[in-house]
């Protein structure tokens, strides 16, 4: 009998859900790319039906499964399937100047919000209490809110510098709604900024539920194939989280596409410093890769038209694909799937088709193109000045980088742009995605603010490595091989006797 | 002047933040906070009257306010919103007269638009003026003390309902006085100072800054794409000094952000490069080491594709960046004024040249 020796990585986008089968050597033993259907749970028992298709692929053999799913930001967008969400936030009297919630879209807000208090607490800059917390107001808002919330968002001033009034608040909470409530707090989910924090907080306590369904949904897609897999998820750093993080940490899924797309062509390509361009039937994205992850966006970012502030992978979107509609005059009229394509005996002229009748990629029939040969002729120069202006802006750089072209659609990046030495396209570059997810680390990031002073700064340090470390392990990495990988510090403006802020990211290889 | 009244409300906000950014050469802290909060604020008490200094009366008291310490701690401990009732409440038992309306500090970034919010509350006109037309560092770079007005007392409240009051026996203790106060207050605080009659301040501040601001902010909201960064430079009433890319970042440690940014130009022209020094500002522009534009002028650096200001705790490599300069207000170019605010006060060995003065580069 054969060990299970074997990871399944499936990635949903928008359009396309791709799966890898990868043996513990990093071999792609099997692998497929096809459009989504209606239902989820429809999609992924597809997937797993055709990995395991093939004869070297049995059920048996799969030990982990490791998904990347769109679910969480839709649900955002579409206000659907999201939890009742009861916010408190510590700090009163500061902050009331801008109340929970407040700057969210009215539906939004509306869908999400079960009621939300500002009470007394909270710690300044340095760590020390800045009031006591106000546990009877906290109490009386709980008892209010009882029947309605599902779930609960705590949110406490400087909580990434003192979590301890989060933490109480949340034993509060256990006592009054029952031990089961899922609670959100804010320092385990965003830095300094707590406006932007919060709101993070409150979009994770309202993705709960889509969480759990996610991991019901793949757990019974695969036991109809008698898979008993460990299941990972993928976050928004490239990296991957176990089953129990990604049910309490679902807003870290917002982003992972673009992520697990870049690791995958940066292990594909062995390139671990330049941009990548990920182009599908409709979007490319553009990011950078420092040393094999995804650069960080700078904050704020926008979610659904919520101002938040967690790690999101910085990432240009271009709005064309494969699929991109070619018309004389105008480059975008809307898109459509492959078939269509003329190059595949459609009657649509697209990108893709420009592309190949420009001899640019090898697909389908070239001599389909013939006959629009004067549509198609000048539509790549757009893309190509499109694609070269955010090279440029992305990699800030005045010196040449190397580009990964993956994406179904990577046939469309020209061989030659201003700014790059060297194009590569890497073979499975259009399964990128779930390739990225296959060789992920598990990883944790943590978040730290101490007063610039030598035994200050080496102990906020240390205290910043250990909780990334154990963040990461808790995620699934192996204790014995996770390591530090990123440490930065920031010095926060206008202080005579300073403060920095430090940030350490550690991850390692899944157990 | 004292027919047209401007009132700021929800629509003039937005503008009036992007103006207030565009005015602090780079300081003066995100106000991105300060316009969340003033739309709230408006919309439940109403827009603010913005009044001439002409329309003040000879003894009615104006109190300058704005904010001390670092903005980033601001972002985190958010303000209550009642810190401008605190404020004037003491003010006016320190003075023994009604206060009549609040004027902004300084018109730079965040403290351009949180006395907005203030007044919202309190009911009262904002002065259209301001004491800095553009941010300074320290507490006696205002143009009230070129103008003889006591910074004292300094009243601090830390919004939670702590309040610090500082009776000065010796002005030159001011600036450290009140820093270390507002470290004590957490780090940042709201701050009130140089409170004044109204026949003082139409002598000791500067006028027409909110005004100003706002129609600056406007150009830049309102202007078409193409043609926008023309717009904004004429009405800074700017200069270019390149245009180009951040291709180098250079900052020093310490809480002070300080350090420097070089903006190459693009293609043929590729070799020419600036300079931009900051402390918290810009303060410097430089080409081959020699200087093209210095404070107390305003160096400011624009992005490319939008015309919004580029904030110094925002700079970062790679931005594409128009540098611009603007001549400082003319009460800042006096002998006595320049000791206080002028190239050797940042610790540069230079004589001031206005960038109004200078030959070289784009139009006025």
């Amino acid at each position: 009998m054969a060990t299970a020796d074997l990871r399944l990585a499936i990635t949903a986008g928008d359009t396309n859900l791709d799966a890898v089968a990868l043996d513990a050597g990093d071999r792609i033993v099997a692998r497929v790319k096809m459009p989504r259907g209606r239902d989820a749970e429809g999609d992924l028992h597809a997937a797993v039906r055709h990995i395991t298709r093939d004869g070297e692929v049995r059920a048996a053999r799969i030990s982990r499964a490791l998904l990347g799913s769109h679910a969480p930001l839709e649900a955002v967008v579409a206000r659907r399937d999201l939890c009742r969400t009861a916010v408190v936030r510590i700090g009163a009297p500061l902050t009331a100047a801008v109340p929970p919630l407040s700057t969210w879209p009215a539906d939004l807000r509306e869908a999400v919000s079960a009621g939300e208090a500002i009470i007394g607490g909270g710690a300044r800059f340095d760590g020390d209490a800045g009031a006591p917390l106000d546990t009877d107001a906290l109490a009386a808002f709980l008892a209010g809110i009882a029947g309605d919330a599902q779930t609960v968002a705590v949110a406490s001033v400087f909580s990434p510098v003192a979590p301890e009034h989060e933490l109480a608040a949340a034993d509060v909470v256990r006592r009054e709604l029952g031990a089961a409530i899922p609670i959100s707090l804010s320092h385990e989910i965003g830095s300094l900024g707590l406006l932007d924090r919060e709101n993070a907080t409150v979009l994770n306590a309202a993705l709960v539920g889509v969480a759990a369904q996610l991991a019901a949904v793949l757990r019974r897609a695969l036991e109809r194939h008698r898979i008993d897999a460990e299941l990972f998820f993928g976050q928004n750093d490239g990296t991957v989280m176990a089953l129990e993080p990604a049910l309490r940490f679902p807003v870290l899924m917002i982003g992972s596409g673009p992520a697990s797309a870049m690791r995958g062509a940066a292990w594909l390509s062995g390139v671990t410093a330049g941009v990548v361009v990920d182009i599908g039937g409709a979007r490319a994205d553009v990011g950078i890769l420092v040393n094999g992850f995804p650069r960080e966006a700078p904050a704020p970012i926008r979610v659904a038209g919520v101002r938040t502030s967690f790690r999101t992978p910085d990432v240009i979107s271009l709005p064309f694909g494969g699929g991109t509609v070619v018309a004389p005059g105008t480059m975008i009229a809307g898109s459509v799937l492959g078939e269509q394509a003329l190059v595949f005996g459609g009657e649509t002229a697209t990108l893709i088709d420009a592309a190949v009748a420009a001899g640019r990629v090898v697909l389908g029939s070239r001599a389909l193109t013939l006959r629009q040969r004067r549509t198609l002729a000048g539509a790549l120069a757009p893309v190509d000045a499109q694609l070269a202006d955010a090279v440029d802006r992305i990699k800030r750089a005045p010196h040449d980088v190397a580009l990964v072209a993956v994406g179904g659609a990577s046939g469309l990046v020209p061989s030659d742009l201003p700014g790059v030495d060297e194009v590569i396209v890497p073979g499975d570059g259009d399964v990128a995605g779930a390739v990225g997810l296959a060789i992920a680390p598990a990883g944790g990031q943590a978040d730290r603010i101490f007063r610039n002073r030598p035994a200050d700064r080496d102990h906020a340090i240390a205290a910043a490595r250990e909780e990334a470390l154990a963040r990461a392990i808790h995620a699934g990495a192996d204790p014995d091989r996770v390591e530090v990988v990123a440490v930065n510090e920031v010095p926060l403006a206008y202080m005579h006797d300073p403060a920095i802020r430090i940030r350490v990211k550690a991850a390692g290889p899944r157990i | 002047m004292t027919t047209e009244r401007l009132r700021i409300d929800a629509a003039a906000l937005p503008a009036l933040a992007v103006g207030c950014a565009a005015v602090g050469a780079g300081g003066g802290g995100d106000p991105d906070l300060a316009l969340t909060m003033a739309l709230l604020a408006v919309g439940e008490h109403g827009a603010v009257p913005v009044v001439d200094v002409d329309d003040l009366d000879d003894e009615a008291l104006v109190m300058p306010c704005g904010m001390l310490g670092a903005p980033t701690i601001a972002d985190e401990r958010v303000w209550s919103g009642g810190e401008g009732r605190t404020l004037r409440d003491m003010v006016e038992r320190l003075h023994g007269r009604r206060v009549q309306a609040l004027m902004p500090l300084q018109i730079a970034g965040a403290d351009g638009v949180l006395p907005v919010t203030w007044a919202a509350r309190l009911g009262l006109p904002l002065a259209d003026a301001d004491g800095r037309g553009r941010a300074f560092p320290g507490l006696h770079q205002h143009t009230m003390h070129l103008g003889g007005v006591a910074a004292g007392p300094v009243v601090l409240t830390d919004g939670r309902g702590d309040t610090i009051v500082i009776h000065l026996d010796d002005e030159s203790r001011a600036d450290r006085l009140s820093r270390a106060a507002a470290g004590s207050l957490g780090g940042v605080c709201a701050a009130a100072l140089y409170c004044m009659a109204g026949a003082r301040a139409r002598s000791a501040a500067i006028r027409g800054s909110v005004t100003r601001a706002l129609a600056i902010g406007r150009t830049i909201v309102g202007a078409e794409a193409e043609g926008r960064l023309a717009a904004v430079v004429a009405a800074l009433g700017a200069k270019v000094i390149i245009q180009g890319t951040v291709v180098d970042v250079e900052r020093a440690g310490g809480g002070l952000p300080r350090g420097a940014a070089t903006v190459q130009s693009p293609g043929r022209d590729r070799r020419r490069r600036v300079r931009v020094e900051l402390q918290n500002e810009y303060l410097l522009a430089l080409e081959d080491g020699a200087p093209c534009a210095m404070v107390p002028d305003l160096v400011s650096l624009l992005a490319a594709d939008t015309g919004v200001p580029v904030l110094t705790e925002r700079l970062a490599y790679g931005q594409r960046v128009t540098v611009v300069a603007s001549p400082a207000p003319d009460v800042w170019r006096s002998e006595t004024a320049l000791a206080l605010v002028g190239p050797g006060a940042f610790g540069y060995d230079l004589d001031y040249t206005s960038v109004s003065d200078g030959a070289s580069g784009g139009d006025r």
